[in-house]
């Protein structure tokens, strides 16, 4: 067995390598901390605390298999932290920096540990070859993985699976936010903790429309017109939804796919953006009749499903002009229904949209009304029982969540004739830097009002100032797909930075060198000897060297002088001795003299 | 030089522990997050996987660029550490390199680079060429690339063999014999008193005549006959086994030192590449050369009148 090292003494080249086996091991222990509810620090401390023990003092294994074995368990907690929704993608790069650097040193370690060859150089300081060899890796690992991870997960990913089987204990622990209901009944305070629901793959972020309600009770809950709802079959590979016949943005919509990847225990309910067309599933679905779906029994943890959805996702002028178009009478009757409201509420409906010429810019009036007016708190005081929850929150305090938020768009929209519904299901999320997914948590739970347009179909309007807006986040996808769409530009730039780099030298040399021979004295004195000759008629033809041309002058001017004037500016200009002063200073008054000579006729 | 003669023999080099680790939590990341459609662990996958591709093609790279010079004294014997001067050309940070036969330890160098390592001669011989192994498994400790080269030196090592103690065994040899001896021999003083002279300043104090000094009244010194030459034509049949001829050589070369250590005529004859050799050597250095350049097969004649101790290699095998 290889004798282990001693690290401790001083310049061992092994101290190095336990430094940054610490800093792998603790960017691991980082990663698990929220997992295992310890603080972040202890869990730093723990893990780079064990690495450096197993690496430091391990007696009965060499240091560089201690090392390796310590830094192999490290990428193993990596790994499975990367594939838990809430990773953060900085400390799996810091971790993975922090590896590769710790292998370098392990192996240069070991070298130093081979005595040097009598004489020889030194080897090259551990920091210089650690970081060259670290940003050389560096890079083909970044660029490979730019142009593999998108492929690969794309063309061998899951995007089906059944997942576990929840148990009456997962439903019973599920929040009411993933459970299908009848009701939302708006006096309870929804569960709202840190716990990843699940997570999307998708090319743009958008709200997660679990169910939508349209009859409002004006008291405080919100119920179904029509809460009945059908088996769906199975259409090839998909599962078509029940569509709505006047939606046209479902049917001729902008198409979008996202899988979603579950991560509680328990939903009954298919979240997709609006609006759903179909789900790849092998589940049993049940739909409803607003274009909802669900599924019977539950998913379970793990389970996979993809969605198609459709959406006009029009311009603002699109939805003005909307108003052009009759709005259906069944949509009348069920969404645009005078909701059971005070009076109050109706006169402040009126007000409001009072000098909105269209429905669109009635629900912008409501909107601003409500931003200027209310105000957003998780911990608004619950509404006394058996009081409008509408019209307390907008007379009385004026402090809401989202639903109430929501609800009061919906009824001061359906109170001014506008047909309106209230959707429920999770904003986007947070975008999953290295992965790319949108990782949705409970207390992403959200609530927001759907209006329709004749023609358009469904648009989803979010009134609620402190969240944040479906489209407000950036809409491509994982550091790689951004990597991957900018490669072009990427390349340009680098072209040009290394073209620049290599050329500027040369470039920089040939302007100097061009100055040089601008000021230099026989550049000048052919520049007067050219004027001098282009005066007499004979101007320099592209051949003539300075001599020559001085000697056709001096013959066509009849002035022998001349061709010493052009033999002191051959020398000076192409002999390394050069001329004297006094050949410069005689061919300079010839020709001042000359170019003061009246010309010939 | 090394380019183009290296002959691998053990292969093209090992994988360590590392490899392993990188290799499975690759193909592990990656097959594991294709199928979850995770791009993190598959990027960790990429990661690993690609830390093993570069940790192995990266060293057979370096080594591919790297050449080696070698050049060693011109004398050396059997046992002794001999210096070599390793000169390693190419552009890396750092590789290590040993000399085979007998397969030395490892030293490392900077590229390029120039250094000594010490090198136990193991074997009798003319040796215008060595084998080098190179290795290196930098930068990350996932592959130990290994290449060996048989490397041309500028100048030959010429190793003798190392001497066994044996006694000096002398005999006289006529004058008949010292005639033909290829090299004439310078006899040293012997004992005999021919005469004394005058003493001139230089000559030692040890051969004043204090006697007859004393009586003649002026320093004398004495002044002696030759001795009578002693040695022996030393015979050395090495055709046999090479482990047996190495034992003959030895044994030869210790029986010949203890000759000239006595003072006596050392003729030795051998077999070596061009055919059988018979000299008279003219020192250790040259008795060890030219046992060295000794080979299988039948030896000179040593001359009429010499007397001749002959060793043969095949009576090295049962009685080494």
């Amino acid at each position: 067995m290889t004798p282990k090292p001693h690290p401790a003494r001083p310049g061992s080249p092994w101290r190095p390598v336990a430094v940054a086996v610490v800093a792998a091991l603790g960017a691991v222990g980082a990663l698990s901390a929220p997992r295992l509810d310890i603080p972040v620090i202890a869990a730093i401390v723990i893990a780079g605390g064990a690495g450096a023990l197993a690496v430091l003092t391990l007696p009965s294994f060499s240091t560089r298999r201690a090392s390796v074995l310590v830094l192999g368990v490290g990428a193993l907690g990596a790994l499975r932290h990367a594939a838990l929704p809430s990773s953060d993608s900085h400390l799996i790069v810091f971790w993975a920096m922090a590896t590769l650097v710790a292998l370098v040193l392990v192996d240069r370690a070991d070298a130093e540990s081979t005595p040097a060859l009598v004489g020889a150089p030194p080897l090259a300081p551990r920091v210089s070859e650690a970081t060259r060899a670290a940003v050389a890796i560096g890079a083909v690992v970044v660029l490979l993985s730019v142009a593999v991870v998108p492929t690969l997960t794309r063309e061998l990913g899951r995007q089906e699976w059944l997942g576990k089987i929840p148990t009456l204990g997962d439903v019973q622990n599920s929040p009411g936010s993933l459970r299908a209901s009848r009701e939302l009944d708006m006096t309870n305070r929804p569960r709202l903790t840190d716990t990843v629901v699940f997570t999307v793959e998708a090319d743009r972020p958008d709200f997660w429309r679990g169910e939508v309600f349209d009859v409002w009770d004006g008291v405080g809950t919100w119920s179904r017109s029509d809460d009945s709802y059908v088996t769906l079959a199975r259409s090839g590979g998909a599962v078509p939804l029940i569509l709505d016949s006047y939606d046209v943005g479902a049917q001729r919509g902008e198409e979008m796919r996202q899988t979603f990847y579950m991560e509680s225990r328990f939903s009954q309910l298919i979240f997709a953006a609006p609006s759903a067309v179909e789900v790849h599933t092998d589940l049993v679905l049940v739909g409803r009749p607003d274009g909802t779906a669900g599924v019977l029994r539950g998913l379970g943890q793990g389970a996979v499903y993809t969605v198609t959805s459709r959406n006009l996702k029009p311009t603002a002028e699109v939805l003005r002009a909307a108003d052009a178009t009759a709005l259906p009478e069944p949509l009348r009757t069920r969404y645009a229904e005078m909701p059971v409201t005070s009076e109050r509420v109706r006169a402040l409906a009126e007000s409001i949209t009072r000098d909105a010429p269209t429905t669109y810019d009635k629900i912008r009036a409501i909107e601003s009304w409500l931003g200027v007016n209310t105000e957003y708190s998780l911990d608004a005081p619950l509404s006394p029982k058996g009081v409008d929850v509408v019209d307390h929150f907008l007379f009385d305090s004026k402090l809401g969540w989202c639903e109430q938020v929501a609800s009061s768009l919906v009824v001061l929209a359906r109170s001014v004739g506008i047909p309106a519904r209230l959707a429920t299901g999770f904003v986007p999320g947070e975008r999953d830097g290295l992965g790319g997914r949108f990782v949705v948590r409970e207390n992403d739970a959200h609530a927001w009002t759907e209006v329709f347009f004749p023609g358009v179909g469904w648009q989803g309007f979010d009134p609620t100032a402190s969240v944040p807006l479906a489209g407000e986040a950036p809409t491509n996808g994982s550091w790689f797909d951004w990597a991957r769409d900018h490669v072009a530009t990427f390349a340009l730039v680098l072209g040009a930075i290394v073209l620049g780099v290599g050329a500027a030298p040369d470039f920089i040399a040939r302007a100097r060198r061009r100055v040089r021979r601008r000021h230099s004295w026989p550049a000048r004195a052919l520049v007067r000897l050219e004027k001098l000759g282009r005066a007499s008629g004979r101007p320099r033809q592209p051949a003539e060297g300075p001599g020559e041309y001085a000697r056709v002058l001096a013959a066509g001017m009849g002035d022998d002088r001349l061709v010493a004037v052009g033999a002191a500016i051959d020398r000076d200009a192409f002999s390394e001795a050069g001329t004297t002063e006094a050949a410069r200073t005689g061919a300079d008054d010839v020709l001042a003299e000359l170019a003061g000579r009246p010309r010939r006729e | 030089m090394f380019r183009t003669s290296s002959t691998a023999v053990h292969g093209p080099g090992d994988f360590t522990l590392t490899s392993v680790v990188l290799f499975t939590l690759g193909m592990y990341g990656i097959a594991a997050g294709s199928v979850t459609s995770d791009q993190t662990v598959v990027a960790i996958g990429v990661f690993a996987f690609v830390l093993f591709a570069i940790g192995v093609v990266w060293p057979i790279v370096i080594l591919a660029r790297v050449s080696v010079e070698v050049v060693a004294p011109s004398d050396g014997a059997v046992g002794d550490e001999v210096p070599l001067r390793i000169i390693v050309r190419g552009r890396t940070d750092r590789v290590e390199v040993r000399v085979l036969d007998p397969p030395g330890r490892w030293w490392r160098t900077a590229v390029p680079g120039v250094g000594t390592m010490p090198h136990l001669a193991t074997r009798r011989g003319v040796f215008d060429e060595v084998r080098v192994q190179l290795r290196t498994s930098a930068p990350l400790g996932v592959f130990v690339r290994v290449r060996q080269a048989r490397v041309r030196m500028p100048e030959p090592i010429t190793l003798a063999p190392r001497a066994r103690p044996a006694p000096a065994v002398l005999y006289p040899i006529g004058d008949e014999a010292l005639m033909t001896d290829p090299v004439p021999a310078s006899v040293a003083g012997g004992d005999t008193v021919r005469a004394v002279r005058p003493y001139v300043p230089g000559d030692p104090a040890r051969l004043v005549h204090w006697a007859t000094s004393a009586r003649l009244g002026e320093l004398v010194v004495r002044e002696h006959d030759p001795p009578a030459a002693q040695g022996l034509a030393l015979v050395v049949d090495l055709s046999g086994p090479d482990e047996w001829g190495d034992e003959a050589a030895s044994y030869a070369a210790g029986v010949g030192r203890a000759a000239l250590a006595g003072g006596g005529v050392v003729l030795l004859a051998t077999r070596e590449r061009q055919g059988p050799v018979c000299e008279r050597v003219l020192d250790a250095r040259d008795l060890g050369r030219r046992l060295a350049r000794a080979v299988a097969g039948p030896p000179a004649d040593a001359p009429a009148g010499w007397p001749q101790r002959l060793v043969r290699a095949l009576d090295f095998g049962t009685t080494p």
